[in-house]
């Protein structure tokens, strides 16, 4: 066919042995961010800041543009006028969307005392769409380090593993190398939250077995020294009993949808103390089960919090420390 | 067209990254079934279709290093995947040239095989991209997503590249 040379098989052999190389330095060195991986973030970051700066509005005027347009036929003025105003209304919808997203992160940042960076999310996922990863537009500039853990208003969105100058690779809770230490609601033991199981889904691992999980049961991030504690991860919605195994397994269900990620949080410092379970939205007063023990104080103290708009921060801190969050102040 | 020409690579390389950017921010975030329209997969086989394995198999090289270099897996395992795709593409395409359909049916049938090749290393090296049960389904999809793209993009690229090379090479 006389496109199979012998210089292009030498070339693709030497290509191979390079790739080959690349994968064993690579896999024996760990996956730490290398220097070349950390150049290519700090290049490509910034481009991807920008082009999703510019993709947004285009994707918000083709969504704005594919309502059907009754005044095409009858006054192109109108016609341009109402498109127009229909863009601005999309646009306005997007802002409105924007602050309510960033108030109620603002809330749930409030309720932990945590002190969190805003960023939003410039890309997804990596150029096979398997990683489970998200790219935000901040970095060491804003004051991020790598294992920070990274919220939005829903709850625990995943951690940052790798920071260049202004933007940053989160790992997703439901990847399957993410493991992190949570505890159930009103407890104290010590297990690990992984994903792995797809989006919606992520594995309990609670290491004392004598304790009973149960269905229903909502789960914080335990805390340590690199990560915050207290930040609510999701609701336990089937107990795999592993018979007579040391750990007690079970199903969650995130409360964040990954599929829908937009402003995030960066929690770059937090308070002394641990927020205990009051970051979680308080339990629904009729509760189904059993009156819950914490019912009298929660409905005072957070109970605007999920829906109310932004009604000032103060009021939505915990009840026992009180005080506003002096933003950066505990550092 | 065997041999690797400077100018006709350096443009293909320019397009392939502004792919890469655009996989990223633009089809990342769509939320669609059964993976992901690969544009730097089928970009890099209408290249290699059009320029011959030398061309191909340097670019995807490239390509694929550069999607590596920003993702978190194993350095390499992209290059590996796309460096065989683009030299086997390039060999197949004095055979199918001219032929509209038997184009589309490679570009396809490359999309479907990167995927199940990526699988199948980062199966290898210890950390699965797609589950057993979601590897047909994905390569269908890559295939499908493929053969909608494939349309679009493979008349500009040729376009492109035969106005890069102002005419100066008969194939």
């Amino acid at each position: 066919m006389g496109r199979d040379t012998r210089r292009t098989r030498l070339l693709l052999a030497i290509l191979l042995a390079a790739t080959f190389t690349l994968v064993t330095i690579d896999y024996r060195t760990g996956r730490a961010g290398s220097g070349a991986r950390g150049a290519a973030q700090s290049v490509f970051g910034p481009v991807e800041t920008a082009a999703s700066a510019v993709v947004r509005p285009v994707g918000r005027t083709a969504s704005s543009l594919t309502h059907p347009n009754r005044y095409h036929d009858r006054a192109d003025r109108l016609a341009q006028q109402n498109a127009q105003l229909r863009r601005q209304l999309a646009s306005n919808a997007a802002v409105t969307q924007e602050a309510a997203q960033l108030s109620a992160l603002r809330l749930i940042a409030d309720r932990g005392q945590y002190t969190i960076a805003p960023a939003r999310v410039t890309s997804v996922g990596d150029v096979t769409g398997t990683d489970w990863t998200v790219t935000i537009n901040a970095g060491r500039a804003d004051g991020i380090k790598a294992d920070e853990l990274v919220l939005n208003e829903a709850g625990l969105v995943g951690t940052v593993v790798t920071v260049s100058a202004t933007s940053s690779t989160v790992r997703l809770i439901c990847d399957p190398d993410s493991h992190i230490g949570a505890r159930l609601e009103k407890t104290h033991l010590l297990g690990a939250i992984a994903g792995g199981n797809g989006p919606n889904s992520l594995s309990f691992t609670l290491y004392d077995a004598s304790f009973q999980v149960r269905k229903g049961d909502r789960l914080v991030t335990f805390g340590s020294l690199d990560y915050a504690a207290g930040v609510p991860i999701g609701v336990v919605t089937k107990v795999l009993d592993s018979g007579s195994g040391l750990s007690r397994t079970a199903e969650v269900t995130p409360y964040v949808n990954v599929g829908t990620l937009d402003t995030v949080g960066i929690i770059v410092a937090r308070p002394a103390r641990d927020p205990g379970d009051r970051v979680l939205p308080p339990l629904p007063v009729p509760a189904p089960k059993k009156p819950a023990t914490r019912a009298p104080v929660a409905p005072t103290a957070t109970g605007p919090a999920t829906t109310g708009p932004a009604t000032g921060g103060p009021t939505a801190t915990g009840p026992a420390t009180g005080g506003p969050l002096a933003p950066g102040g505990t550092r | 067209m065997t041999g690797l020409r400077a100018t006709p690579v350096l443009a293909s390389a320019a397009a392939l990254v502004v792919a890469v950017i655009a996989q990223l921010v633009v089809i990342g975030p769509l939320p669609l079934p059964f993976g992901r329209p690969d544009l730097v997969l089928v970009l890099l086989a209408c290249i290699a279709l059009i320029e011959g394995p030398a061309t191909g198999a340097v670019l995807g090289f490239g390509a694929g290093l550069l999607g590596d270099l920003l993702s978190l897996h194993v350095l390499g395992q992209l290059a590996l995947v796309f460096c065989l795709v683009g030299y086997l593409v390039g060999m197949l395409g004095a055979e199918v040239e001219g032929s509209v359909a038997a184009s589309l049916v490679v570009i396809a049938g490359s999309a479907a095989v990167a995927t199940v090749g990526y699988a199948a290393i980062s199966a290898i090296l210890g950390d699965p991209a797609l589950s057993p049960r979601s590897v047909v389904p994905h390569a269908a999809g890559s295939a499908g997503y493929a053969l909608l793209v494939a349309p679009f993009l493979f008349p500009l690229v040729a376009a492109a590249l035969r106005r890069v090379e102002g005419g100066r090479a008969v194939r």
